[in-house]
Parts: structure tokens; sequence; C-alpha cells
């Protein structure tokens, strides 16, 4: 068998994956990226394509900020042809009890604090804005009109592109099988195929298959998957309906720029293992009556499609980004259901950790060993 | 309206006539017919008008599953009108583009 080598190995053809190897092939350097099937096939082509700067601690606002810098001209950037379809009308997170409501004034006060133009509006400023919405029983929300919307898999795909016409080879349907290392050190990848692949630097971007990928060079990564559920309406005529996201039961929904609608919601009775892609009747039922209450002008739009994707969530809800005690091996993932957006500034970071350079916001937090210290860095603003 | 009314095997039972409306205009039809239907009786083809080419679009698989005859029916776009029965009152619009939902009623 041949052995290939290259500068840097991703494992990973999610958003962090592909932003990381655009960051690397643009810089010059010779990146190899492995997807197992294709490009945003994981947790990012699935996702609510939602971006937002309501976060409650400082570095994930920090990366929030960056990453809402790159959105308005990223299209023109990654230059695919692909229609990006970043949108910014909006994203509300509703609180039906003081103490969410507390949270959240506390979150946007953070936000102020670091000139985010995030708002705290009553009952009344939100039906006067909305008369739409039936936000019966709320108290309060908080809303951010630069936040909104991008296009989950045109991003990924594009970023992907991108990289490869700067010189990354991307292998997608390459399943990676294991790791290989040796003397202390990572030495590579083998994949399913029976490729082997070395480099001195591999970086895991594999969502929740990052832990048994790990496992197989004796690394645990504290991160689990959890499925969540999600569906899209017939098209109707766009009115630039924003991201609402309802803190009793955990609902969103919000319209996307081709004028349909997405509803999602939590359960807790969802499967927490991986190769679990079905979806469940119960969320339909649940999902479109949470949300009708709340909207009923879509009561007469039909459902066209559920799908369900696993979030990759960790104790605290927070990403990990970080090296492993292995030496040479990386890890991006933990994003626990807001990691999307974070495409840009975890392809940067990421980056910038791989060739050695000082990463631009400071990832003390995000670091993998707070698990074992039980320094836990609590994310109170997540979904 | 122009309807089959002999038919050499199958024998026809009309419902109860009713009005409804059209942008408007007063039209008869027959109660749990399907609205487009009774459009197609009347002599009316055109049910929509495509959200970007602007094309006019009117009955074609008549079996619910094709788009064409997407219509506003009592303020609620994209009902089949051919597999949405007439009611009495009923008020039909031709519908144009993706269709508004209706913001402010209720
Ligand atoms: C229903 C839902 C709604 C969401 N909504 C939002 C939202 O509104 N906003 C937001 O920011 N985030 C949202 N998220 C979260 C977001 O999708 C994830 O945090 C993000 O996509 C993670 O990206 P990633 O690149 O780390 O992982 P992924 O996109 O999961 O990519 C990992 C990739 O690794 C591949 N892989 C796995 N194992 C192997 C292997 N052995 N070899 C090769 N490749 C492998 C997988 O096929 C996959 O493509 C949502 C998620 C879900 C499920």
């Amino acid at each position: 068998m041949t052995v290939k080598t290259t500068d840097f190995i991703i494992v990973g053809g999610g958003v962090h994956g592909c932003a990381t190897a655009y960051e690397l092939a643009k810089a010059g350097y010779k990146v190899t990226l492995f997807e197992s099937r294709y490009l945003s096939s994981g947790g990012s082509g699935r996702s609510a394509a939602g971006l937002r700067q309501h976060f409650g601690t400082e570095v994930n606002l920090h990366m929030a900020k960056y990453n809402l810098k790159v959105f308005p001209t990223l299209e023109e950037e990654l230059d695919t042809g692909m229609d990006l379809e970043f949108r910014q009308w909006g994203y509300m997170w509703v609180a039906y009890t003081d103490s969410c409501l507390d949270q959240l004034k506390k979150n946007v006060a953070l936000q102020k604090s670091m000139d985010i133009p995030s708002v705290i509006f009553t009952p009344d400023e939100i039906h006067e804005r909305w008369p739409y919405l039936r936000l019966d029983g709320i108290i309060g929300a908080a809303f951010c009109g630069e936040d909104g919307h991008i296009n989950p898999q045109t991003l990924t795909m594009a970023y992907g592109e991108a990289a490869a016409r700067y010189g990354a080879v991307v292998k997608t349907y390459t399943p990676v099988q294991k790791l290989l290392a040796e003397n202390g050190k990572i030495k590579g990848v083998v994949t399913e195929s029976g490729e082997e692949w070395h480099a001195p630097r591999v970086l895991l971007a594999a969502g929740p298959h990052t832990r048994p990928l790990a496992a197989t060079v004796g690394v645990d990564i504290p991160v689990y998957p959890e499925r969540h559920n999600i569906l899209i309406s017939e098209p109707v005529e766009v009115f630039n309906c924003p991201m609402v996201l309802c803190l009793d039961d955990g609902a969103y929904f919000k319209q996307c720029p081709n004028g349909t609608f997405m509803f999602g919601r939590d359960d807790q009775d969802e499967p927490r293992d991986l190769g679990n892609e079905g979806n469940s009747v119960k969320f339909l039922a649940g999902v479109t009556a949470s949300v009708l209450k709340r909207i009923p002008a879509l009561s007469g739009v039909r459902v066209v499609r559920q799908w369900s994707g696993p979030y990759d969530v960790t104790e605290d809800h927070n990403a990990i980004i970080d090296w492993t005690p292995l030496e040479g091996l990386m890890v991006n993932c933990g994003w626990s259901g807001h990691g999307l957006q974070f495409g840009p500034s975890g392809g940067r970071v990421c980056k910038e950790m791989l060739v050695g350079e000082q990463a631009f916001v400071d990832l003390h937090r995000f670091r993998l060993a707070r698990f074992a210290e039980g320094d836990l860095f609590f994310e109170p603003a997540f979904i | 309206m122009e309807l089959i009314k002999e038919h050499p095997i199958l024998e026809y039972k009309h419902g109860k006539e009713v009005v409804f409306t059209l942008d408007g205009k007063e039209l008869k039809g027959y109660a749990g017919e399907p609205i487009a239907m009774a459009l197609h009786a009347n002599g009316v083809h055109i049910y929509r008008i495509t959200p970007e080419m602007k094309r006019p679009r009117g009955f074609f698989c008549a079996i619910g599953k094709c788009s064409s005859c997407f219509m506003v029916v009592d303020g609620v776009p994209n009902v089949r009108t051919c597999v949405t029965p007439l009611e009495a009152g009923m008020k039909v619009e031709t519908q144009h583009g993706k269709g508004l939902v209706p913001l402010e009623a209720q």
C-alpha cells in the first residue's frame, strides 16, 4: 500500500472542517480533508441556519461578532457562484418567567458592553412590531436585529469548494476508519477504503463522531450525540419573520429567504446515540401545535419535510477547541447546537492553532482539560 | 356552467347548487365538487401566476400532486383546488406568487 503524505489532515466535512481547510489552503498550506459522505451531510447541513449575537459569555460573543463581520462579504470572498442566502431579519429570545428574563437581561447587558445592538422588548413593543405573533403569557424578550440566517448547505459546500480551488484535497465519501499514532505523536489516518495518509498535524472536526475517532488512539473527548428534529414548510410570500425562540418549551420558528418556514423544538426523549438518523411523528405533532398557537397566520401552511440532525453536546454546552494529550492531534467539536454560525471564527482559530500562530481570541475557556479539572464553563444562552 | 350531463356508463348526481366568488365575482357551482371543477365549468382556466417567471398556471394533474392549481381560498394560500370541495360562499382568489398568509386577521 502506498502511503500519501500531507501537512495537515482534517477529518469531517462540516462547516468547521471545510472552513479550516479553506483558511489553511488560502494561506498556502497542504491540507487533505476526509468526509464520510458529502460536504454538509452531518449537523451542518441539517441545522436551522440561524446566526446570532445572543450569547452570555465573552468568548462566544467575540467569536459571534467576528462571524457577523465575515458573513456579509463571504459569498463574494468564496466566489463559488453559490448563494449563501445571508439575511438579517433578527433573532428573538422570548421569556415566560422572571428568572429567564433576568438571564436575558444579563446577556444583553454583556452584549451591549461589547457594542452589540441587542435590546430587551416588552410584550407591548413586540406586539406593535410583529402584530402577527401571539405570544400569550410572555413577559419580555431579547432581540438583535443584526442576527439572522445563512444557508447551511451552501455555506459548508462553498467553503469546501473554495478550499479545493486553493489546492486543498477534499475527499468526500471517504470515511476515516482510525487514527494512527506513534511514540506519543499523531501519525495519520487510515480510511475505510484502506488508504493510509500521514501528516504531523490532524484536526478532528467530526461532530459527535469525534469521540469514537479519538478513541482509536486512546484519547477521550467528552462529547455525546443528541438527536434534534426540525421541519420545513411550503413557501409563502416573504414577510421577514425573525427567528423566534420560545424559552418555555424550546420551540422556535423562522422564515427563510425563499419564504419557507423552519420549526424546531426540544424533546428530551430523543435518542442519544450515533446512527439514529430517522425522525419522530411525536415531534411533528408537538412542534406544530406549539408553533401555530404563537403564529396562527401559518395555520393553513403545509409541512413539506422533516428531518433530524445530531447535536454534539458537551456537559457545559460549549465547544472544545484544543490540542489533545496526543501530540499533533487537535479537536474542534462540542458545539452543542450553535456551531453552524461559528464556521468563520472556528475555521480561523483552528488554522491559527494548527500552524502555530496566536489564536485571535483567547480560547482558554474551550480547553479540553476543563472537564477533568471540573472547571466547566457554562453558556447560559443555548438551545 | 358547462358540465357533462349524461354519460353512457356513469350516473351523475350533483350536490346543491351554491354561489361562491372568484376574485370578487360571483359564480355558481355544486357543493362538494372540487373547486377547480366549478371553475373549469365556468370557463376559468388561470388559477395562479408563478412567483418568478410570472406565468399563468391552471388545471393540470387533478389529483392534488402537482401544485399547478394552487389558489387563495378564504385567505389561505396554496390550497389545492383540484381536491378541495366547494362550499357555499367560498372566497376563491387567483394566487399571485407564493401567496400571502393572513397576517392581520384573527
Ligand atoms: C436540528 C438542528 C438545528 C441546528 N440549528 C442551528 C442553528 O440555527 N445555528 C447554528 O449555528 N447551529 C445550529 N445547529 C448546530 C450545528 O448544526 C452544529 O453545531 C454544526 O453544524 C457543527 O459543525 P461541525 O462542522 O462541527 O460538525 P458536522 O457538520 O456534524 O460535521 C462533521 C462531519 O464529519 C463527518 N464524519 C463523521 N465521522 C467521520 C469519519 N469517520 N470520517 C470522515 N468523516 C466523518 C460527518 O459525516 C460530518 O459531515 C443545529 C443542529 C441541528 C441538528
